[in-house]
């Protein structure tokens, strides 16, 4: 069984809600989405394990047992190209639950006119598997599902 | 078994809605299906976690195999590739 932590701060309002079908159909797969709170900020590993992918938008941990965490901050923020993300820790490197992996701030995203909503997703999971989704107010490293 | 090497014509590369896309309907396929990138060693083209591993970028080539014969499996490589190769 795997806790996933909240990787950012602010409110979690489930896939249904983020604005872009891929996400909120679940077909990237099942999870949640916390809408953040505006501001500088620290996004941070959902689970200890290793970085397996790491752009600056967007990042994928995976735990010693194989399971992957997608961490996607803002939709559509690839356009953006790196622009107002800033790297704190390396593709490869191994990180704890709640160590910082990207600075970013919600506030800039979504004046560039984009959603800064960040979706949390179990990859290769079974929806049935992720259970105890939290809803509403979390803060960093807050329990945010379990995934069995 | 059946191959064809593609390029990725997408501008967000092999991620998002191209690679959910893609593994829904390789997921859906009775055949084992795997994508390998440069040469590097095939991944699984099931699991979300392997392709945006892989990380195929617009204008990566890629090679995808499906693990099976027949109209089916032409079938299922064409739908895969053109997935591939919609912008």
């Amino acid at each position: 069984m795997t806790t996933v932590l909240a990787p950012v701060e602010g409110a979690a309002v489930g896939l249904a809600a983020v604005p872009d079908p891929v996400f909120s159909a679940g077909m990237v797969g099942p999870g949640t989405a916390i809408d953040p709170l505006r501001g500088p900020g620290k996004a941070v590993a959902p689970i200890p394990g290793k970085i397996m992918k790491l752009h600056p938008h967007a990042y994928v941990i995976v735990g010693d047992d194989g399971k992957g965490v997608l961490v996607h901050l803002g939709i559509d923020t690839v356009q953006l190209k790196g622009e107002g993300f800033r790297l704190l820790a390396a593709e490869g490197d191994r990180v704890s639950a709640g160590q910082p992996v990207v600075a970013w701030d919600p506030a800039v995203i979504e004046a560039g006119g984009r959603s800064p909503v960040c979706p949390v997703v179990a990859l290769d999971a079974a929806a049935e598997s992720v259970t105890g989704v939290v809803q509403g107010d979390v803060h960093v490293g807050d329990a945010l599902f379990r995934w069995d | 078994m059946v191959e064809r090497k593609v390029v990725i014509a997408a501008e967000v590369g092999l991620h998002a809605r191209p690679a959910a896309t893609f593994v829904q309907t390789a997921a859906q396929a009775p055949f084992e299906v795997t994508v390998s990138k440069g040469g590097q060693a095939p991944v699984n083209g099931k699991s979300i976690l392997a392709i945006l591993g892989m990380d195929a970028r617009q204008d990566d080539s890629v090679v995808i195999r499906v693990e099976g014969d027949g109209p089916e499996a032409e079938e299922l490589l064409n739908r895969l590739a053109e997935i591939c190769e919609t912008p």
